[in-house]
């Protein structure tokens, strides 16, 4: 555990309305690690990413990135920190061809200023080139090969989903957020993505930290994981610890049915408290969250 | 084997003489459009400038709106104080044409860098309302300023005398336009296309992928000012005299509207539909007036007020029928223009 820390919150607080969506979050991803971010619905895990990635601007709390203050970046200077993201809705861009979307991605890294791609100065061609086969190389390794000259917006979702993975991963980043990686996915592509992660952290050194609501994916790949529930901190640890935890168990089964177990610190029924050994029920449907409907 | 060979062989001679078809059908095609500045005389030399300045502002418009997605209902004042600031570079200080254009465009840059600062603030119809109420603005106060505009009589931009013929601004003209086209494609072609289409669609998107989306919303309205400018220097030299009537909201209307018919981000369509409707009110009246029968009630008067009307028809048929414009209509020839039957 004696790894850099690379992402750290603190006390992160967020608001909307009267409605405390974050409240003190504290975490830590430490480099090279998979780390889950887990929860029950609405347990505020997008909102989490967007605080961090500085599309929400929470009311309270800091976030270090890389050793250094990031709270009050905008967007796209904390992204070329080297913060990527999926999202879970997918963040490709429909009107684009596929290699037209990981070029996109390529952007902070593209070498030439606007203005010189714009008057088609001499160095811009033959970086426009390289980008080109840079991309063609990531599309590649994800296999879109075949799709590469598609309009994103006309492929399944599946397959814009691997789109979204490859643009992250094209913006060459240090961490990797990943929201739901697996949702939409059959049980034999979720263990391929497990594969896939792997490979991401330990042949690039990629840190990553996910959304996910797949269990056995978590179970596999996951180095240590937190468990949100209403906004606060429910637990934290090793992903075979949690999956026995009373508590983790209890908001997973009864957080629907009893909101107060959550907000005022978690009476844990005894009844889920023996409940299954393994690990509890996946709490809503992988088409709940009002994503466009698509074959995976 | 051999046939596999004979087969490429047959291939590779059908692209060759694909490619030489297609570069003799460009050249024949741009050959016929040089007709009238060839033949024309003057007359066809004004109305090609006047087309060449058009579509400049219809590129202009196509930066904004086709590339980053914002709308402006104020280009007007973009073009006119571009126009005034090379009429005064060119009267006032007698500075040669180049400067003058050059003080109109970044004069357009600059107007429009501010209007863009406002206007980054709000989107989609209140946008709309701040370009509309900034051009309606700058009508009653900039270009009511004597000293710069000249007052009623409006303000001289003379041509320098290699100039001084139809023929050769004309061919000034479609060099600038040349330029801009050149610089338009090479935007969509490069980062900054790219980045634009994200802001475009997703600026929520284009920030994490580290698109600095405000600055590049900045950053084309300055250069659709820029290019606006550029032709309003154009236009005060075309005309040598710049008035505040010029200017009107109605022609920013127009000008809007020409580009969506013509098809947003089709280079294109933008060029051939801005070249008709600059050419529409000139040719026209003096066409039908010129007919042989008249039908009752109408006379010359009311030809001159039809062009609007045919703008705003030939906008609610392209918004039904075929929402990417000219550009739309025209993509399976140009694709095999510029691409063959390849993809």
């Amino acid at each position: 555990m004696s790894r850099r820390q690379l992402l750290k919150v603190e006390g992160l607080s967020l608001r909307f309305g009267g409605l405390q969506v974050l409240d003190d979050l504290s975490l830590t991803v430490r480099e090279g690690r998979i780390v889950g971010l887990i929860g029950p619905n609405g347990a505020g895990k997008t909102s989490c990413f967007n605080c961090l990635t500085g599309i929400y601007r929470p009311q309270g709390g800091r976030v270090f990135f890389d050793g250094k203050d990031v709270s009050h970046l905008p967007t796209h200077r904390r992204a070329r920190r080297g913060i990527a993201r999926t999202w879970q809705n997918l963040g490709v861009i429909d009107a684009l061809t596929v290699t037209e979307n990981v070029m996109l991605a390529q952007h902070q890294r593209a070498g030439y200023s606007a203005l010189a791609g714009m008057l088609g100065l001499a160095g811009t061609w033959h970086r426009e080139r390289e980008l080109r086969r840079d991309a063609a190389e990531i599309i590649e390794y994800f296999g879109l090969e075949d799709v590469a000259d598609e309009r994103a917006g006309e492929l399944p979702y599946g397959v814009r989903k691997t789109c979204d993975m490859a643009m992250a991963l094209a913006t060459d980043p240090k961490m990797l957020m990943l929201d739901e990686p697996a949702s939409g996915l059959s049980p034999e592509e979720a263990l391929a993505l497990g594969t896939t992660l792997r490979e991401l952290r330990d042949r690039l050194r990629l840190t990553i930290l996910m959304i996910e609501h797949h269990v056995p994916l978590v179970a596999d790949v996951c180095d240590y994981v937190y468990v949100l529930n209403f906004g606060r901190l429910l637990t934290e640890g090793e992903p075979e610890a949690i999956q026995r935890h009373p508590e983790v168990i209890a908001a997973y089964l009864g957080g629907a049915a009893e909101p107060g177990a959550g907000s005022d610190g978690g009476t844990v029924p005894v009844a889920a408290a023996d409940g299954p050994p393994d690990w509890p029920l996946v709490p809503e449907g992988p088409h709940s969250d009002g994503r466009p409907d698509g074959t995976a | 084997m051999a046939t596999a060979t004979m087969t490429f062989a047959r291939v590779k001679v059908q692209r060759r003489f694909g490619l030489a078809l297609r570069v003799t059908l460009v050249i024949a095609l741009l050959a016929v459009a040089a007709l009238p500045l060839v033949y024309g005389g003057d007359v066809w030399a004004q109305r090609i400038s006047r087309a060449a300045i058009y579509a400049i502002i219809g590129l202009s418009i196509n930066t904004l709106t086709g590339h980053a997605g914002q709308i402006s209902l104020g280009h007007q004042a973009f073009v006119g104080i571009g126009a005034f600031a090379a009429a005064f570079t060119a009267s006032r200080l007698g500075a040669p044409l180049g400067f003058g254009l050059a003080a109109g465009a970044v004069a357009g840059m600059a107007t429009a860098a501010v209007v863009g600062m406002v206007a980054l603030r709000v989107t989609g119809l209140y946008l709309a309302l701040v370009t509309l109420a900034f051009g309606l603005t700058a009508e009653t106060t900039i270009f009511n300023w004597r000293e710069f505009t000249g007052g009623g009589a409006g303000a001289f931009a003379p041509r320098p005398d290699i100039l001084s013929g139809d023929r050769a601004f004309a061919l000034l003209c479609l060099g600038v336009l040349a330029l801009v086209l050149y610089a338009d494609w090479r935007l969509v072609s490069t980062k900054a296309g790219r980045a634009l289409a994200a802001v475009r669609n997703d600026e929520r998107i284009a920030a994490t992928l580290g698109i600095d989306t405000t600055g590049y919303k900045l950053a084309a309205f300055s250069l659709s000012g820029l290019a606006a400018g550029l032709a309003g220097g154009l236009f005060a030299h075309w005309n040598q005299v710049v008035q505040a009537m010029d200017f009107e909201f109605q022609v920013a209307l127009v000008w809007v509207l020409m580009t969506v018919v013509g098809g947003l981000r089709s280079r294109l369509g933008v060029v051939l539909a801005s070249a008709f409707f600059a050419l529409l009110p000139l040719t026209l009246p003096n066409f039908l007036s010129g007919l042989p029968w008249q039908p009752p009630f109408l006379n010359e008067a009311v030809y001159h007020v039809l062009p609007p009307f045919i703008v705003v028809v030939m906008l609610l048929l392209v918004l039904r029928f075929f929402p990417g414009g000219l550009g739309q209509l025209l993509r399976p020839a140009t694709r095999w223009l510029t691409k063959g039957g390849r993809r």
